[in-house]
């Protein structure tokens, strides 16, 4: 059912941005992907999808959320299994973790709507947005602006951390 | 004023000449004042310790024990009357304010006579019962003197008594036999912790009025070790009341009599070496203790002493001085045998309760010390010694401090805790993550950049 209307949507997508070298891959995606494959098969076309149409910021973004899970997850389990003294270093240290990602997250939501119109698959009403891409760009913020929020807003978390941590 | 000035200088010499711990004013009561040379040498004796014995008839008009609201006399020493009270100024009632401002009695009792009502009504007060007819004497048939007693066996022979606990210091111990001539024998109370018993009745020994002809069984109150010879009560303002059963124990030809038991050989009695211990013990010349100073501090080099604030998890040092006194001179006091002076520190109950340990020794006193660190706690606590123990007098010493919570630069650093560097770790890999981040964002940035704007 998804790949279906993936399908659907992609053939519908694509005359419209014609020149971006990134949704080439993507036309040819559903054509690799048989309506009864199995579970493996389509766990790496959408890895293959994630890869090819991701842009390098989106990807760089996700890399370091990925990064910041492992990271509070290993303080998460160490705290587990060999207790949480000192806590106050625990609460630092992990709560810097969770809440640089929580940063992550939201300049990844201000900063890939722009790529949602390279990523055609994400909504239906991507063809008004494909349209009035300018628009999109004078209502939210600018990246510059999002990017500069999210370094005001780390510096403040790592301050408070490292006072925490004592 | 001069005078005044000079009344006190006279005073303080005399407070200088006493040998008793606290003042050598002793009242004797004795009805008959003719039979004062009967005890001439427990006078004699008391006198050279330094007293200031005065003896006085119960029936005397000018016999009071206080003036002017405060003590006449430091020391009361009654002997058995032979009327029914002890007339109207030695009431129970006038001894027992007597005790409670510190006054210390000695009490005789004899079997000879049957004891008044008033004496009987006063122990009573104290939770020391005498026998139901009041005239009964204690009779051995073991340990009874041979020469003066080969009939009635109404003399007992006995060894001094030893401790009375293991933990408990022995006052009156020593070697010879006591004579002991008609004794008029008490119990004590077993709900009291104020009283201990001084000299026991041996345990072949029973309770036995005279005058009747058979003790009816069903009468017997106590026999044999329950029967107290001797008694002492202190009270807890420390002030003592010895009861004596047998009153002619001394006299003078009791303080060196010649007697024989059945099984042993003729010795010569120690009742005034005994008779010493007693007077001595009862008007506080030994079983006195002082605490002479206190102190308390951290543990660390050059700290404040006695300061009124600690931290919690400090670790502090208590000094305890204590001297004891023996008869003229204050001298180190050693815990007896299987006891411990203790020290608690406490809010409402105690967080620790520990025992001193006597470090070193002064002249007069024994310094206690312990170390401990203060419990994880924040209040009000108090170092507290409370020592009550049988025969010695109380200490009890408080001191409050505030033991308060660690200041907020007062704990360890994160880093000087081994368990906190993973958390430091994770801190600073998501700092240093961000920074490399940034730097690659920044890099990449104009390429993605560059192909939507020229789109």
């Amino acid at each position: 059912m998804p790949t279906k209307r993936h399908a659907a949507s992609t053939t519908s997508a694509t005359p419209s941005t014609p020149t971006t070298p990134t949704p080439k891959p993507l036309s040819s995606g559903p054509a690799t992907l048989k309506t009864n494959a199995s579970a493996a098969e389509i766990a790496q076309h959408v890895w293959q999808q994630y890869a090819t149409t991701t842009p390098q910021r989106t990807l760089l973004l996700d890399a370091f959320m990925a990064f910041l899970v492992l990271v509070g997850g290993l303080q998460f389990l160490y705290c587990v299994l060999a207790g949480n003294y000192p806590f106050n270093a625990f609460l630092s240290g992990f709560s810097a973790a969770v809440g640089q990602f929580v940063l992550t997250a939201s300049l990844r939501m201000q900063t890939s709507d722009s790529g949602a119109t390279s990523k055609p698959s994400s909504k239906g009403k991507n063809a008004r947005f494909a349209d009035e891409q300018g628009e999109e760009q004078r209502t939210g913020y600018s990246h510059e602006r999002a990017f500069a929020d999210y370094i005001f807003g780390s510096l403040i978390l790592h301050f408070f951390c490292i006072n925490f941590i004592n | 004023m001069r005078w005044c000035l000079a009344l006190l200088v006279c005073c303080f010499l005399a407070a200088v000449n006493a040998l008793s711990s606290s003042g050598s004013r002793l009242l004797a009561v004795l009805e008959d004042t003719e039979q004062k040379s009967v005890y001439s040498t427990l006078w004699a004796d008391l006198e050279a310790r330094g007293y200031d014995v005065s003896i006085e008839s119960p029936k005397s008009e000018q016999l009071s024990l206080f003036k002017h609201g405060e003590r006449a006399y430091d020391h009361l020493l009654i002997l058995p009357p032979k009327s029914k009270g002890l007339g109207p100024s030695l009431t129970p009632k006038h001894i027992l304010d007597f005790m409670n401002k510190d006054g210390n009695i000695l009490l005789a009792l004899s079997g000879k006579s049957p004891t008044s009502s008033a004496v009987s009504s006063l122990l009573l007060e104290l939770d020391i019962h005498l026998a139901n007819d009041r005239s009964a004497v204690v009779v051995d048939h073991f340990n009874y003197d041979t020469l003066s007693a080969a009939e009635k066996h109404d003399v007992l022979v006995l060894q001094r008594p030893g401790p009375l606990r293991p933990d408990v210091k022995a006052f009156f111990d020593g070697e010879g036999v006591l004579a002991l001539p008609r004794v008029a024998p008490q119990t004590l109370g077993s709900d009291s912790t104020l009283l201990a018993p001084v000299l026991k009745a041996p345990a072949t020994a029973y309770s036995y009025n005279p005058k009747e002809e058979m003790p009816a069984a069903d009468d017997i109150l106590a026999t044999g070790s329950q029967l107290n010879i001797v008694s002492a009560m202190q009270a807890r303002n420390s002030a003592r009341f010895t009861v004596l059963g047998s009153v002619e124990a001394l006299e003078d030809k009791w303080f060196s009599a010649s007697v024989k038991t059945p099984s042993g050989e003729k010795t010569t009695t120690v009742n005034r070496e005994f008779a010493k211990q007693l007077t001595g013990w009862a008007f506080k010349e030994t079983g006195v203790l002082k605490v002479n100073k206190v102190e308390h501090h951290l543990a660390t080099e050059g700290a404040e002493l006695n300061p009124s604030i600690y931290r919690i998890k400090n670790e502090t040092v208590y000094n305890i001085e204590v001297s004891e006194y023996v008869f003229d001179k204050w001298v180190p006091f050693e815990v007896p045998g299987e006891d411990e002076l203790q020290l608690e520190f406490t809010m409402l109950s105690p967080f620790h309760r520990l025992n001193l340990e006597p470090t070193s020794r002064t002249e007069t006193g024994t310094v206690f010390s312990t170390k401990f660190i203060t419990p994880d706690q924040h209040g009000i606590f108090s170092f507290r010694v409370n020592y009550k123990r049988p025969f010695f007098t109380n200490i009890e010493e408080k001191h409050e401090v505030t033991v308060r919570h660690f200041a907020h630069d007062e704990y360890p650093r994160s880093w000087a805790i081994s368990g906190g560097w993973v958390w430091i770790a994770g801190l600073w890999s998501v700092i240093g993550g961000f920074l490399a981040f940034v730097v690659v964002w920044l890099y990449s940035a104009p390429v993605a950049d560059k192909v939507k704007k020229t789109q």
